[in-house]
């Protein structure tokens, strides 16, 4: 018998890039199915596909599958906090100031109303802390995406994505914020209480200025050219990305940073306004799909009642802020009740944010997991669909017309 | 006769702008869609004249109030212009002149939620939403139906001095278009497009509009897009051929210079309509538009080719008496430096597009250039 030594050997070792491309695959076949059959968005459909084919379903994206699929997810969310960033207009929410006021009113009375139904239920001090905090954030991804997929455009979804951004931030700077409680619970030195924060909360803004800054200075030099510059902002996303990593940094917080700086300090308008839409969806699929892998059916048991309290608590605070500073706003009548449902989402970005800033002590991830996972399931399955009815509600969404 | 046909005599030697403004968002200057919130955040305030909703919702139209003197319709739109930037800002979105969007794509505007609007867009499907283009109309003033008729028909000659003075829509879709008022083509496709009538009497005007409503053509005045028009409910004349100016200072001079006319004509009664008028009259709108200042024109009366800038030059040295008040010469002053110098908003975009190599900096640009002046 012959040696078929060219032949692969069995079993067959799965490549990073059949991953990828199935997770792809079997992601937009489910988006556009979900879509099709029930009308939710297609992000919807991403994190069901994830669920059914994940450890919690059919297990074919078994736990190791998964850990390898984290680069993808990394990239995928880097480039929704990238794009928020630059959506951002900084001089915007400083001279208006009601939507900067209504962000950290919506921010602090969601911490806030959280921290304490947490507390009552007995959670501990810290958790409820930590838990609060990465509830602060409204997912970025969903917010952005259902508002691409309806094409919605308006007060309404400017609002709703400078609302997500001011909260992303303010979630990022309580857990960083927190590391300081987290070690001292954990008896670490004095040293890694008071620097670890600072480190992650300066390096991460240090790294994006330094991305800035090497970006700018490419455009100016490569001039106005849509396609040099979409390959020199991908790389510089995935670069960032990297360095991140590397250093031990926030991916968040420096993503958003590089975004947010090179839209406001481009004075000279050196940076074109490419759009990276095609290539990023190809990252935002994979994202939803891994997210909606991560979360299985059981946990919505385990979080029980305390997952409910606290999406309760959250949604309640958010909208009492936002509705408390609506007359100033200068937005339509009736529209603030549809930005209250269009900030619910939580998503990979609470994830990624237990993760960075929980790694160091697993024990403590698992506990806030444990809390979390159960609302960000649930979220992750509604959220979608409240952005999506708050912008189809507020006319913001495309509607069908003859020509 | 119907009552909307009825002619209500205003008084003579006064003006009135109406500007189609573009609304565009901030973070790529493409046009946007928040006109009913620019417009309820507007309506909040006591300001002079009106503003309305144009055919897509990126779209608002200002309307001044009457004037005589230039000097009060360029104070009243600099406040006009004022209120509607500070609204804009509150909401992070941006206004700009220019009879067109330099890059936006027209199946992506949204018909503003009227019947009105709808109806259109039943009526003329893809044509309503490449109607987003942007003009500046000029009312001026008549006493009665015979003599709005006569004014029109005296103005379609200075069409190419309108088209070239006011020329701001080189750019459609991303492209240089080689035109310097690329949006009167968009005009042109309407089948209700065109000329008035050559009539001269008010009720065989009256009578041919009937015979257009019973024909089931028209309902209204409205459904003419002609490049003159009478208006009998304001008792004006309506030129609808001026793109909107990059700047509310240069919507009020061109301004200045119909009603110059305007006062002369009426005044001076010069001749009489002649059809000849029209016989070059389509060549003659379509050189304007091509080159603007830069066209050769035929003098259908002189039955000679002329320079459309010593045309121009002509024109203003003509009706100089006629600029009344005395502020109104400034205005026309202003027009013959422009023209001698070569200076157009059409050459302005082009510039900028040159200078800073990206058509979203051109429309970021526009709207700087209307909001700050």
């Amino acid at each position: 018998m012959p040696h078929l030594s060219f032949l692969p050997e069995f079993p067959v070792a799965t490549h990073p890039l059949l991953l990828f491309g199935v997770l792809l695959i079997v992601g937009v076949a489910g988006g556009e199915l979900v879509q099709r059959a029930v009308r939710l968005p297609r992000i919807t459909g991403y994190v069901l596909t994830g669920m059914l084919f994940g450890p919690g379903g059919l297990n074919v994206l078994n736990e190791r599958l998964l850990s390898e699929s984290w680069i993808f997810v990394d990239i995928g969310l880097g480039l929704v906090l990238f794009e928020l960033g630059r959506r951002l207009h900084l001089r915007w929410l400083v001279r208006e100031r009601y939507v900067l006021a209504t962000g950290m009113a919506e921010s602090a009375l969601s911490f806030a109303l959280v921290y304490v139904a947490l507390m009552y239920f007995d959670v501990p001090a810290l958790h409820a802390a930590v838990a609060a905090a990465i509830g602060v954030s409204s997912s970025p991804a969903v917010v952005m995406l259902v508002a691409r997929e309806l094409r919605a455009e308006g007060q309404l979804t400017e609002r709703a994505l400078h609302l997500v951004a001011v909260n992303s931030v303010v979630a990022f700077t309580l857990t960083t914020m927190f590391l300081s409680w987290m070690h001292r619970e954990y008896r670490a030195d004095w040293i890694t209480v008071v620097l670890h924060p600072l480190y992650m909360l300066f390096g991460s803004l240090i790294l994006g200025g330094a991305a800035c800054a090497i970006g700018l200075a490419l455009a100016r030099w490569l001039g106005k050219s849509a396609e040099r510059q979409v390959v020199m902002l991908l790389g510089l996303v995935v670069f960032t990305i990297g360095a991140a990593h590397m250093l031990r940094l926030s991916v968040l917080f420096a993503l958003l940073a590089v975004g947010l700086m090179l839209r406001n300090l481009d004075t000279r308008h050196d940076i074109m306004s490419v759009d990276l839409g095609r290539t990023e969806q190809l990252f935002f699929v994979v994202l939803f799909v891994v997210t909606g892998a991560r979360l299985a059916l059981p946990q919505l048991a385990t979080g029980g009642i305390v997952a409910l309290v606290f999406l309760a608590a959250r949604f309640v605070g958010k909208s009492l802020g936002v509705l408390a500073l609506a007359p100033f706003s200068g937005a339509r009548a009736g529209s603030a009740g549809w930005l209250c449902l269009a900030l619910t989402p939580m998503s990979g970005l609470a994830l990624a944010l237990v993760q960075e800033t929980t790694y160091i002590y697993p024990d403590f991830g698992a506990d806030i997991a444990a809390i979390l996972l159960s609302a960000v399931l649930i979220l992750e399955l509604l959220g979608p669909l409240a952005v999506q009815v708050a912008l189809r509600q507020s006319g913001e969404a495309e509607r069908q017309e003859a020509a | 006769m119907s009552a909307d046909l009825v002619f209500h005599g205003s008084q003579r030697s006064t003006m009135g702008v109406e500007l189609e403004l573009q609304i565009l968002n901030s973070h790529d200057f493409n046009l946007a869609r928040d006109a009913a919130d620019l417009l309820a955040l507007l309506g909040k305030r006591a300001l002079p004249g009106a503003l309305k909703p144009e055919i897509t919702e990126s779209m608002i139209e200002v309307n001044s109030s009457v004037h005589e003197s230039y000097r009060t319709l360029c104070d009243e739109l600099h406040v006009l212009r004022d209120a509607i930037s500070e609204a804009a800002r509150k909401l992070n979105v941006r206004i700009a002149g220019g009879g067109s969007h330099p890059f936006h794509r027209w199946s992506d505007r949204r018909i503003y939620p009227t019947e009105r609007f709808q109806h259109l867009l039943r009526v003329y499907g893809y044509l309503a939403k490449q109607f987003t283009v942007f003009g500046q109309h000029v009312h001026l003033g008549c006493a009665d139906g015979d003599e709005a008729l006569y004014l029109t028909h005296m103005l379609a000659r200075y069409v190419p001095h309108f088209i070239a003075l006011s020329a701001s829509s080189p750019f459609q879709e991303g492209e240089d278009t080689a035109y310097q008022s690329s949006r009167l083509n968009t005009v042109s496709a309407f089948p209700l497009s065109g000329q008035v009538p050559f009539l001269l009497r008010w009720d065989e005007f009256t009578a041919y509009f009937e015979q257009m409503r019973a024909y089931g053509i028209v309902s209204s005045m409205k459904d003419f897009y002609w490049d003159i028009r009478p208006k009998p409910e304001y008792g004006t004349v309506e030129i609808r051929v001026f793109d909107t100016p990059l700047t509310v200072e240069r919507a009020a001079r061109v301004a200045a210079y119909a009603h110059c006319i305007a006062r002369y004509l009426l005044a001076e009664r010069p001749a009489q309509p002649s059809r000849e008028v029209y016989t070059v009259y389509n060549y003659n709108r379509f050189q304007a538009c091509r080159y603007g200042i830069d066209a050769t024109v035929v003098d259908a009366s002189a039955a000679r080719p002329v320079a459309l800038r010593d045309e121009i030059i002509d024109t203003l040295r003509r009706v100089a008496p006629h600029a009344q008040p005395p502020g109104n010469a400034d205005a026309l002053a202003s027009v013959a430096a422009d023209v001698q110098a070569g200076r157009t908003d059409a050459q302005w975009l082009r510039a900028t597009y040159k200078a800073l190599g990206s058509i979203n900096d051109v429309a970021r640009e526009q709207s700087t250039l209307w909001m700050e002046g």
